[in-house]
Order: C-alpha cells, then structure tokens, then sequence
C-alpha cells in the first residue's frame, strides 16, 4: 500500500514538474515563432502527423461529383486557381515565388507532385482509382476549410461549393499542364484575335 | 422600437454579406483578365493532341472562336486573290453569327 502510494506521488510530481516547466517555457518566450526559423524535427513530425490525419478524417465521407474531368470545370476552376492559389502553389514554368519561399511551412508545389505520391509505392505515379478519389477528396476539403496557422485560407465561406469542386478538378490535371496549357486554360479573357474585327 | 432595430441590423448584416459576397465573383476578375495565348495553341502537333482530353477540350473551347475567325479571314483572302469581288462585298462573316452561331465556351 505504502509503495503504491510512493508510485502515485512520483508520477504526480513528474507530470507537475513537467507542466511547470511547460507552463514556463510557454511564457519564456523562448520558442522561435518567426517563419524563417523552422520547427524541431520532433515538433514538425507531431503537427504534420496531426494535420494529414485531421484532414483524413474529415474528407473521408464527402461525395465527389462524378463529372469531375470536364472541359467546363477545367476552365472554372483553372481561372480561379490563377487568380487565387498560383501566387503561393506555382504555376508551370515556375518553381519559386515570394510566398513559396517566405511562408512556413512551404505551401506544396502543385504543379510538379512527386511522381509517386499516389501512394502506392510503385514509383509510377499513376495510383488507382481509390488513392485518386481519396487525393480529390482531401484537395476540396483543404480548400474549402483551409489549414489553421500555415497560411491556406478556407475559400468556404465565400465560393461555393460547386466553384471548389472546380478547382479540386483542376489540381488533378495541373501536373501534366505545360505552360502554354496552363496559360490558355486559365486566362479568364477571351482570345483577343475574335476581337481584332470588331 | 425594437423591431426597427432588428431590421435595421439584418439589413446592415445582409448588405455586408453581400458585399463580401460580390467581391469574390468571377466577374470581379475580369477587371485584369488576361487574354488566352492562341497562337501557342497553333505550334501545337494537332496530331499528338488526344480530343477526348478534356485539356484539348477545354484548349479547344478557349481558342475556338478565334481559330475560326482565322480561318473565316484566310478564305476570305483567298477569294480576293482570286479577283471575286463580290465575295468581298459579303458581310464579314463575323456579322453573320447569328445565322451561324458558334459553340460558346462555359
């Protein structure tokens, strides 16, 4: 009994100590906060494990249309993607901008998605239809909820969701656009050549 | 007293949500739309280009318009070349849309 008691008394002054010292650290100050200073190894893999598993969770049960990989939502959600998320995920052609290399953590590349980030480990990139669903999925809820402290807005509140459908289905097809590709999907003008006549 | 009150703070909400609302619209951006680059589209091998690919598609549905505008303006001056001046007399066969409409991108 009395040894049980011991052991109750030591874990509770361990946790304390450690809450105290949390606690202190918490209010030292001391934890470098700026974006040009990365997180610790450890820090860094526990936030990155809770994100990928938070976001997992949470798109798991949306509905994707079926009609995702149309010319009409290539079109919508090419020029919404120029006009919004280029500036931070890059367009063709380009591999750096001022927010790619400023904000932490980087916002991903989504013009060159490593080749086999389907997951399945092949190295073929291809991925079957599941892991394709699953990354549609995810791209929409990110979208639409964006990631607290990173830098990614949640476009929710202001675009609809058929208009986030859009871009989930542009970002599917973005890495095998060329630059010329992209530019003409994406220009919300029209050819300036049917004007010339006019 | 109370309901204009009321009133009065779901109009100034509605108004500020639709405010908000407007300022995302497409047509919003339309102010520094850029122009597609058909030309690009033109160096493409049209061979290698796959029409089932909602790309090309899409592509296609961008470029269209001026496309066959292009080629409505190359026949036109062909038939001058070959001295029909009547044909150059025709209405420009923009302005004949309306008997031929074309396909309209979304």
């Amino acid at each position: 009994m009395k040894k049980s008691i011991m052991y109750i008394k030591s874990i509770a002054l361990i946790a304390a100590i450690f809450l105290v010292g949390g606690g202190l650290f918490l209010y030292s100050g001391y934890y470098p906060m700026g974006a040009d200073v990365p997180h610790n190894q450890l820090t860094h893999k526990l936030l990155e494990t809770l994100r990928e598993r938070s976001i997992a969770r949470a798109a798991r049960d949306i509905e994707a249309p079926a009609d995702l990989n149309t010319s009409e939502r290539l079109l919508a959600g090419g020029a919404d993607y120029n006009d919004m998320c280029a500036g931070c995920h890059l367009k063709p052609g380009k591999t750096e901008s001022d927010f790619s290399i400023g904000l932490y953590p980087s916002p991903p590349n989504l013009t060159s998605i490593a080749d086999d980030d389907d997951g399945d480990g092949d190295g073929d990139g291809d991925g079957d239809a599941e892991n394709d669903n699953a990354d549609i999925k995810r791209n929409f809820w990110v979208i639409k909820h964006g990631i607290k402290a990173s830098g990614m807005p949640a476009w929710g509140p202001t675009h609809d969701d058929e208009r986030i459908w859009n871009m989930a289905a542009f970002l599917k097809r973005l890495p095998d656009l060329s630059a010329d590709q992209y530019q003409i999907l994406t220009a919300r003008g029209e050819d300036s050549e049917e004007h010339h006549g006019q | 007293m109370k309901i204009k009150t009321h009133i009065k703070v779901i109009t100034l909400s509605a108004l500020a949500f639709a405010i908000s609302a407007q300022a995302h619209d497409p047509k919003e951006h339309m102010k520094d739309a850029q122009e597609p680059d058909c030309a690009a589209m033109k160096d493409m091998d049209h061979s290698k280009m796959d029409m089932d690919d909602p790309v090309t598609q899409a592509m296609m549905k961008k470029c269209m318009k001026g496309m066959d505008h292009d080629k409505s303006e190359n026949d036109q001056t062909s038939d001058e070349h070959h001295g029909d001046k009547e044909s150059s007399e025709e209405p420009h066969p923009e302005q004949q849309k309306d008997e031929h409409p074309e396909p309209q991108p979304n």
